[in-house]
């Protein structure tokens, strides 16, 4: 909703500055939001960093996540995520490739344990139906795996909601492309 | 002041902040601390350690030098295929080391489960859900009698050094998963882990196996059922005794002469069975039975029918000995059995143990084969205390108001809040209930017993002289032990504490004021007892051991004496065979063969008219007439045979029931109509053979009628039921179908309270099923063959002088996961054995360390060197 305007404003129409009032438009209509340069979808977005580089980025997150998870870090999903967070405005990345980024480093970093535990010769099918009866899941093995995995998907894509909202808080959108630009 | 949409867009950031860090703390608050009953999913879930850890326990050992401190020299550990360890160890507390040590590594849950449940601590693990019994037990008092043993144990005595030794292996051993972090799967999930284990750990364990098999409520189920039911007829259907003429084959007729102590009458009818106990007293009764029901262990002497014989002489091949055992204890996986061979100077033992206790509890050594099955005593008198409500705190024993002792514990709850309890305890032992007067209970098992240091004296025991000296100091539980040695004697010895009281009934609620305490015990020598009998065999199968002329006071027929018909059968095939060798031994313990079936099916056609009869039940009736009396799970006229003795026994007995309204819900497992009730089968058995027409065949209010209109009745019922829930083809009522076994996993007995979060549902769908489980000469047992032997001796000395197989239904580790989870079931099941892992098989790793582990190594079966 406008402000309301004052008479003295109103007095000063038509002479020298009064183009600046600009509080004179229709009442109860928004302002139009300044065009956005054109970006059309077919063209490549433009990131910090080589495509290579945040690929190994991607396969450090993941190596981070399993390394912690056999060193008993369960909680750094989140904190990948939340660093993933971070980085995705000074890379330029949308949520849309930085969702199921932080998802699939999330899931593989567990399920890299769980896959090179069952190579060692572990026998993670009859535990995950033994966690499955203990914590009343559906019997079969694919459920405990996936319950598994959804924590560590969970706690990567909470992560990366807040590493984001912080970011986008303390630098609003532009704010670190004009500071690359300096 | 900001433009609109700057604030706007101010507003949004902050509460996307806001929400994000909302959501960023409730997902990390479940994952680290969980929600309600939902465990912390983090820690549980990490891929790398919580419940997922516990693969690595599923793994089979592999050949390894581990460091064990506490060790005094060299221990070798060698396994076979089947997961069976021999120990070989150069000292006898190392060899306790090595044994608790293996315990922990197979069965550390249930360890942990099995001291939680005996010293009241369950519900720290499981939550409230463990109250009820923790509250018990503590009342009760293992812990108490635990302590107390310890307590008075010289510090330098053989059993402190070998429990002390026990205990030092299995925190070995816990050392290494708090090391590891690779703890079994249940504590991952309920985030409560186990914590050193002490002698006391040991020795409450001990007293949680003596409260399975030798704590009776029989006195407050005789209360209820004497006050609804009235006094004449519950003695005549649950008498103390069933005299000569019932068919319970006594493994030795006697005489027995009173020698000592009080005597009591040996044969009680209604006429002299005492007052009906006040409806207070019942009332209290009722109180304790709902506390007993609800004991995590389930409700005791249930287990009866365990059964074992021993032959010598011309029966046996090479006329030796031999010794055959089928003990039953609850039915659970991991199986409460753990096989294993001892081997240290002086100590060279194979058999079964149980995890917590350092002893072999029944084996062979180089001499001499023993077993242990439970008989069937009363080891608990109740009493009624007299109290004032001008004296609180008080009672009144032998003309002096006495103060109650009190002692406090605090009950820890995980999930809620720390309960407080306060016990109070008479001259007769802890009071179990106040509604209606204080109540208390005076129980053999109470009192310390040395089994521990009798169970190492037998494992070095060389002749009957020794086993028996052993035995002197056995109290707790009463079993009935079986003896065969390398010379070719057999011999039973009943050992154990049986109460006696000069005055009073004990098979009721007794006053508490002096009179009617117990007076002392049967005197060692007069217990039941057979040595090299003239038939050359003894039998026992939880029957009362002696004739009624035996002159002390057991038990009643409510006790759960077996009903005869196994030893019988026992006894009939070992007196049709003479050389017996090892093949072919198994037969008595595997037969589904039903005697009791076989005595009452033809009782049965005689009294159904066929004319009468619709063509279902027609083919029903054919099907019983063409019957071999085997309980076979695809027979379905066993079925048949079930389903009706159920209806006969119900269709008898339950109008009755509902007449006095007898409260069964206070204690279901005793106190319903059903025919897992011996004592009723027993009666009813026996009326329908010999009484056809007693009273109480004709319903109460109802025409008088004889036992064939019930029969009758109770065939169509049973038709009309099966076909209801089978179809309409009675070839089709496989006995499988109607009563599928199934064991539950040791976590759903004692961890109920984890919400039904139990192994049970998964291991059901295996559907394992368990043959004996209806071929106890009970129609529809409820009976759980555990560990079964067969030891011959061929000679005399040497280890080579025997031979010995065994099998349990489980497998040595604990963990599902594990390949010796389940791998000894099949074989059980199919009636097959294994061999006993030998004594003295494993070198002996000399204390300089020089030499390697004997055949194990090189045998390519695991084996573990632990040095010190």
């Amino acid at each position: 909703m406008s402000r309301p305007v004052g008479r003295a404003e109103v007095d000063r129409l038509g002479k020298r500055g009064s183009y600046r009032l600009g509080g004179l438009s229709q009442q109860g209509t928004a302002r139009p939001a300044p065009p956005r340069p054109l970006r059309p979808w077919f063209t490549r977005p433009r990131h910090a960093g080589t495509p290579a580089g945040w690929l190994l980025g991607a396969v450090a997150g993941t190596l981070a996540i399993a390394g912690g998870a056999a060193a008993g870090l369960w909680y750094l999903p989140f904190a990948v995520g939340l660093v993933t967070g971070f980085v995705m405005r000074w890379g330029g990345w949308r949520f849309r490739v930085t969702g199921p980024a932080v998802l699939a480093m999330s899931a593989a970093g567990w399920g890299l344990v769980l896959w090179l535990s069952a190579l060692r010769g572990l026998p993670i099918g009859p535990t995950a139906q033994v966690i499955a009866a203990l914590l009343d899941l559906p019997a079969g093995a694919a459920g405990t795996v996936a319950v598994t995995l959804l924590v560590s998907v969970a706690q990567g894509l909470t992560g990366l909601w807040l590493g984001r909202a912080l970011v986008a808080w303390q630098w609003p959108p532009g704010s670190l492309r004009a500071h690359r630009r300096r | 002041m900001l433009p609109d949409r700057r604030r706007w867009r101010l507003s949004r950031q902050v509460s996307n902040v806001a929400v994000a860090l909302c959501a960023a703390v409730a997902v990390l608050g479940v994952c680290a601390a969980g929600l309600g009953t939902l465990p912390a999913l983090g820690p549980l879930l990490d891929p790398g350690h919580g419940a997922w850890a516990a693969a690595s326990g599923g793994q089979p050992p592999v050949s390894q030098t581990l460091t064990l401190p506490g060790l005094v020299a060299p221990v070798t550990v060698s396994f076979d295929d089947a997961g069976l360890p021999a120990i070989g160890a150069a000292d006898r507390t190392d060899s306790a080391l090595a044994l608790g040590y293996l315990h922990a590594r197979f069965r550390l849950t249930q360890l942990d489960l099995l001291r939680r449940r005996a010293e009241g601590r369950l519900s720290a693990l499981v939550g409230p859900a463990g109250l009820a019994s923790d509250t018990l037990e503590l009342r009760l008092g293992l812990l108490r009698t635990a302590r107390q043993e310890w307590a008075r144990l010289p510090a330098r005595s053989q059993t402190a050094e070998l429990l002390t030794a026990y205990a030092h292996g299995v925190n070995d051993y816990l050392d290494q998963v708090r090391a590891d972090r690779q703890w079994p799967a249940l504590f991952s999930v309920a985030g409560v882990y186990p914590a050193d284990w002490t002698p006391v750990d040991s020795l409450a364990v001990q007293g949680e196996l003596t409260q399975q098999l030798d704590f009776t409520t029989t006195p407050l189920d005789y209360a209820v059922l004497a006050r609804s039911l009235g006094m004449a007829r519950t003695m005549s259907w649950f008498p103390v005794s069933f005299g000569t003429g019932a068919g319970q084959h006594p493994y030795d007729p006697g005489p027995y002469h009173a020698s000592g102590v009080a005597r009591i009458a040996k044969t009680m009818t209604a006429g002299n069975a005492g007052a009906v106990p006040s409806a207070a007293v019942a009332r209290a009764a009722a109180a304790i039975l709902a506390q007993t029901s609800a004991l995590a262990s389930g409700p005791a002497e249930g287990y009866s029918t365990g059964g074992a014989w021993v032959a010598n002489g011309p029966k046996v091949a090479g006329g030796r000995s031999v010794l055959a055992e089928d003990a039953y204890l609850p039915h659970t996986w991991p199986s409460v059995w753990f096989e294993v061979a001892i081997s240290a100077p002086g100590f060279d033992v194979t058999g079964a143990t149980v995890p917590g206790i350092p002893g072999v509890l029944a084996g062979h050594n180089r001499h001499i084969a023993w077993s242990l099955t439970d008989t069937a005593n009363q080891a608990a008198l109740f009493y009624a205390e007299r109290t004032s409500s001008t004296r609180p705190g008080r009672y009144l024993w032998r003309g002096r108001w006495r103060p109650m002792r009190r002692v406090r514990y605090t009950i820890a709850v995980r999930g809620a809040p720390a309960r407080h309890l306060t016990v109070l305890l008479t001259v007769h032992g802890p009071v179990l209930s106040q509604a209606g007067p204080a109540v208390s209970v005076d129980w053999m098992g109470s009192l310390p017993s040395p089994d521990i240091s009798v169970l190492a004296a037998i494992g070095a025991a060389r002749d009957f002289g020794q086993f028996r000296a052993a035995l002197r100091s056995w109290r707790a539980p009463a079993q009935d032990f079986l003896y065969a040695d390398d010379r070719g004697n057999i011999a039973a010895i009943s050992a154990g504490y049986y109460p006696l009281v000069r005055h009073g009934r004990p098979w009721l609620p007794m006053p508490g004021t002096g009179a009617d305490d117990v007076a002392g015990v049967i005197p060692f020598a007069a217990l039941p007892h057979s040595y090299d009998p003239p038939d050359h065999v003894i039998v026992t199968a939880g029957q009362r051991p002696v004739s009624a002329s035996y002159p002390y006071y057991i038990g009643t027929t409510a006790n759960q004496f077996g009903p005869g018909c196994r030893v019988s059968q026992e006894y009939s095939f070992l007196a049709a065979r003479s050389r017996l060798r090892l093949s072919g031994l198994s037969v008595p313990q595997t037969s589904l063969a039903d005697q009791f079936a076989a005595r009452l099916v033809p009782r049965l056609v005689a009294a159904l008219r066929p004319a009468r009869l619709g063509p279902v039940q027609h083919e029903a009736l054919a099907l019983l007439r063409g019957w071999d009396h085997s309980m076979d799970p695809g027979s379905a006229a066993a079925a048949i045979w079930s389903t009706f003795w159920a209806a006969y026994v119900d269709a008898t007995f339950a109008p009755w029931w509902q007449a006095a309204k007898v409260p069964v819900r206070w204690d279901p497992a005793v106190l319903t109509v059903s025919a897992s009730q011996l004592t009723l089968d027993q009666v009813l058995a026996h009326w329908t053979l010999a009484d056809r027409s007693n009273a109480a065949f004709s319903a109460p209010g109802e025409a008088a009628r004889t036992a064939v209109p019930v029969l009758r009745a109770a065939f169509k019922t049973a038709v009309a039921s099966l076909r209801a829930r089978l179809g309409g083809s009675p070839a089709g009522w496989m006995l499988r179908r109607l009563h599928p076994s199934q064991s539950p996993v040791l976590a759903d007995r004692a961890v109920s309270g984890l919400a039904d979060r139990t192994v049970s549902g998964w291991q059901a769908a295996d559907g394992y099923e368990t043959p004996d489980d209806t071929a106890s000469c009970v129609p529809v047992g409820r009976q759980e063959p555990g560990w079964r032997m067969i030891v011959r001796w061929t000679g005399a000395g040497a280890a080579g002088g025997v031979m010995a197989e065994g099998a349990y239904p489980g497998g040595q580790n604990e963990n599902p996961a594990s390949p010796w989870y389940a791998n000894l079931i099949a074989d059980w099941q199919n009636g097959l054995y294994l061999p006993m892992p030998a004594v003295g098989t494993v070198g002996l790793v000399r204390a300089s360390g020089s030499s390697g582990v004997g055949g194990a190594a090189g045998s390519g079966s695991p084996w573990w060197e632990l040095r010190p």
